[in-house]
Order: C-alpha cells, then structure tokens, then sequence
C-alpha cells in the first residue's frame, strides 16, 4: 500500500531512519548509488529504487526485496552520494527489520546467502573462531549442493591454501555467554 | 624497539597463513615487537553485522576490551574486513556510550570497555608509523624490474570516517610503499573495486563477475602480478582465476601475493620464507622480472592539441 506521508504517518520511514542513523528523506533521487554499486545490476530494487520505497511507506515491498542480501557493505556508494547518506546503513536497517519482524524471502539466492551467515556464526559460537574448511562443507550440505568447488578441494588442499585443521578460542564459555546475552538485548529492543 | 598489539584474524591462521607469517619476518626486520592478543575471538566479519546488530558489537568488543588490558595501545590488524568491523565498532562504541554499556554487558567477565586503543590497519601501520624512508632503508634486494597492480579493495579505505585513511576513490600508500621496494606500481583504475568477499561461497558468480573485471584490468595495466593486503581479496583473487578463466575464454594468469611477500623478498629473505607453493596461480615466472632492465622514464610528447593550447596562452 502506498502511504501518501501527508494523510498518513510513514512509520516504517521513521524505524528505518531510527535504526540507520540516517535520514532517507535527504535522497533525491540522481541514482549515483545505483551506478556506483557493483552489485545493483543483481538486485531487484536497486539502492535508489529502495530510497524511494522507503520514502513511500512500502514496508513489505522493502522487506521482501533482495537487495539488502546482495549488498555488499562496501560503501562505494555512500562514499560518493552527493547527500552523504549512508545507504548501506540504511540497507542494513531494513534487513535487521525484516529478520526481526519475521519475513523471509523465498528467493533461492537470498536463502542461500542467509544460511552461509547462519553457518558462520554458527563457526564462531562453536569455536570463537571461523573454522574455513568446516563452514564450506556445512554450506555445501545445507543448500544440498555437494559438489560445489569440488573441482578446487584437491589443489586447495594438497597447497595447503585451506588448512584442514582449526583453532578455537580458549574461553569458549565466555564466547557461548556472549551470544546468550546478545541474543537477548536483540529480543528486548523489540 | 616499537611494541604493537596484534589481531592476526581467523584467516590469518588459515587460509591466509603467509601472510601472517611474512608480516612477523618484516616486523622484525622493521624492529616492531608484536604481542598478539591473548585468546581472541572472530570479529563476526562479514556476517554477524548481516544477522544482528548487537552480536556485531559484542564480538569485536570482547577483543577490544583484551586489548586494552596489554600495556601498548595501538593494534596492528592484518585482514582488512576485522579492521573494518573492529574500527567501525570502536567508532560505534564511542559515539553512543550507553549502547557501549548495555553490549559491554555481555562481555563483562573480560572487563570494562574504555576505549583507550588506536586501530591501524598493517598496511596504515607500515606507512604511518614506520615510514616509507625507514622501510626503504632496510631493502637488500631492490625489486626494480617488477610491475604490480596494488589492489585495495573496499574496505582498507572506506568508508572514509571509519577509515580515516588514504583516499577512498584512488588510494597510493601500497604503490608508493611497493616504489619504496624498488618495484613499479602502475596505474590501476580498479584498485578499489569490490572483489564480492564473502559471496565466494554463497554466491559464486557474482563475484566470479566482479573479480574477473579486477583481474583483466589489473592485467592490461601490464603488471606482473596484484599485490594486495586483505586475505579475502586474495583468496578471490588468486583461488577463482581458473574458473573465471574457463568461463571467459581468457587468459589471465596474474599472480597474486600480499604486500608482506613482497616486502619480505626486498627484506633479503630467501624465496622459501614466502610461502609461494601456496598459490594457487603461481607466482615464480612473475618474480624471475625481478632484475629486468628498467626503461628510462619517457618523456611526455605533447600531443598538438596540447601544443596548440599552450600557445594560446602565451
């Protein structure tokens, strides 16, 4: 639904420039951010397409877009927006939004994307550290695509460019803690 | 002596192990004590920001707070996203004191967050606080002859007040410290375009796209091989090539080594200290241009337009 900001609040604006500590509001629109982005051509709503979005209330249309997943956080853009706007501040905020309220994309892409972030915190919360080798494997058998890079694990290994051991931190309780405890200020903000 | 705290980086002890280990050979060269930080964590990178905000925090933070319980106060970071994660964090943490309380909660047991440490990426490290005179001292074995492509990727210099580093649009430390070690750095338009990082595993093509556009300008810049100074780019850069070969139909074989590699040869130290067998694309063909013999610099011909002008002026 098309919200019309005078006749109604926009209050999906608002969290977003609450969560980003930007201020949407300020894009005009000149689509430097979509030129500059290198992943804009695999969006379905390039950055400045979702700039206006949000400005017209589009709550769903934003959560359910991919764009936030493809962005790269490698601000290239924010760098050369002519109103300073941080925009992948602003695209993190709608996709924190949308984990926290729920919504899922069923786009292969994008549920590929949050299962490699899923298996690396998971690394993280078993060992306090990335665990490489693992993590590609994990990945490998949750999208049920076994034999992705297959075809590079001989030289990879044999190089010994991916160690087949790993490290873990010492105080794996500390780490465990830290994630109960930040997995609860998560739920109390809500 | 110099002392310097270290956050090596979960790669650092993995995937990108020689470049962990050169930097500790030109650190001692460089008289630089390095003290790694005693049982840290993974700085969450790429995805704990993706999934949640306060985790994001939480885990550089516990590393913070160690940190700031050694007695030196600036720290060394060697992969360029944990220095992303763990300057941002910092600059995060300081701006808004009451959030840094409620995440420094979760970390208590470690400590309480002053934020007391400077954050120096390894290659800001060796440009700011050693400097390009002192590293050019300690060259034994000029690498005159050699052409590179310094490669920075994203997030070395950007965002720019998180940074605070270099140009975030055409960044030069890594060329002129590579000039330093006597090598030619040529003009590279790509040198900060994102190579696609994490998306290596979960979507490959992407950067399979961006990273063979970074390899075959690199290439047409006529450099021998990339130098970088971020484990992901490298292992993008370097583990993918022959796939981005075999889908594009061109040849690019275009090694890839971090600027510790290259600094450690100029350093004297020998060839096997370098890890090189770890490449994927090798490297030893781009290194026999060590030596080679270097061009006069040409001088620039006026083209008529320019010779036109000029008379105009006058």
């Amino acid at each position: 639904m098309i919200t019309l900001g005078l006749l109604e609040k926009n209050t999906f604006l608002e969290a977003v420039n609450k969560k980003s500590g930007a201020n949407v509001l300020e894009c005009y629109q000149c689509g430097k951010c979509v030129s500059t982005c290198p992943v804009s051509s695999y969006m379905d709503f390039p950055p400045r397409e979702i700039m206006q979005m949000i400005k017209l209330g589009l709550k769903e249309e934003s959560y359910m877009a991919n764009s936030m997943w493809f962005c790269l956080t490698c601000s290239a853009c924010s760098g050369r927006c002519p109103r300073e706007i941080d925009i992948p501040a602003v695209m993190e905020a709608i996709r924190h939004l949308a984990i926290e309220e729920n919504y899922r994309s069923e786009n292969k892409k994008v549920k590929d994307i949050r299962k490699f972030h899923d298996i690396f915190l998971d690394m993280i919360k078993r060992y306090g550290r990335n665990y490489e080798l693992r993590m590609m494997a994990e990945f490998n058998i949750r999208t049920r695509n076994l034999f992705k890079d297959m075809h590079l694990a001989p030289k990879a290994l044999l190089k010994g460019k991916i160690p087949i051991g790993h490290e873990s931190t010492k105080s794996a309780k500390a780490i465990q803690r830290m994630f109960k405890l930040a997995g609860k200020l998560e739920k109390e903000k809500r | 002596m110099n002392k310097l705290t270290y956050f090596p980086g979960c790669s650092a002890h993995g995937t990108s192990e020689e470049f962990d280990h050169t930097l500790k050979l030109v650190m001692k060269t460089l008289d630089v004590q390095m003290e790694e930080i005693p049982d840290w964590n993974c700085c969450g990178a790429t995805s704990a920001h993706v999934m949640t905000e306060n985790l994001a925090l939480a885990l550089p933070m516990r590393n913070l707070v160690l940190a700031e319980k050694l007695e030196n106060k600036t720290m060394g970071i060697a992969c360029a996203s944990c220095y992303s994660r763990m300057k941002g964090t910092k600059k995060h943490l300081d701006e808004n004191p009451e959030q840094a309380k409620r995440i420094n909660s979760t970390v208590i047991d470690e400590g309480e967050y002053q934020g007391t440490v400077e954050i120096k990426s390894m290659l800001q490290y060796c440009f700011e606080e050693i400097g390009l005179e002192t590293i050019k001292s300690k060259v034994t074995k000029s690498l005159s002859g050699l052409k590179v492509a310094c490669y920075y990727g994203c997030l070395l210099t950007r965002p720019k007040d998180v940074t605070q580093f270099d140009s975030p649009e055409y960044p030069m430390s890594m060329d002129l410290l590579m000039e330093a070690l006597g090598a030619k750095a040529m003009e590279f338009d790509f040198k900060t375009e994102c190579c696609g990082a994490s998306f290596s595993i979960s979507n490959t093509e992407v950067v399979e796209s961006l990273t063979g556009k970074i390899l075959e300008v690199a290439k047409e810049s006529g450099a021998h091989l990339i130098v970088v100074a971020c484990p992901l780019c490298q292992s993008n850069l370097d583990m993918r090539q022959p796939d981005i070969e075999k889908h594009s139909g061109k040849k690019l074989d275009i090694p890839v080594m971090y600027f510790t590699q290259l600094m450690a040869l100029a350093f004297g130290y020998p060839e096997k200290e370098l890890r090189l067998p770890k490449h994927i694309v090798p490297v030893e063909a781009a290194l026999k241009h060590i030596g080679d013999p270097v061009p006069e610099p040409e001088k620039v011909k006026k083209t008529k337009k320019a010779v036109e002008a000029e008379s105009e002026v006058e």
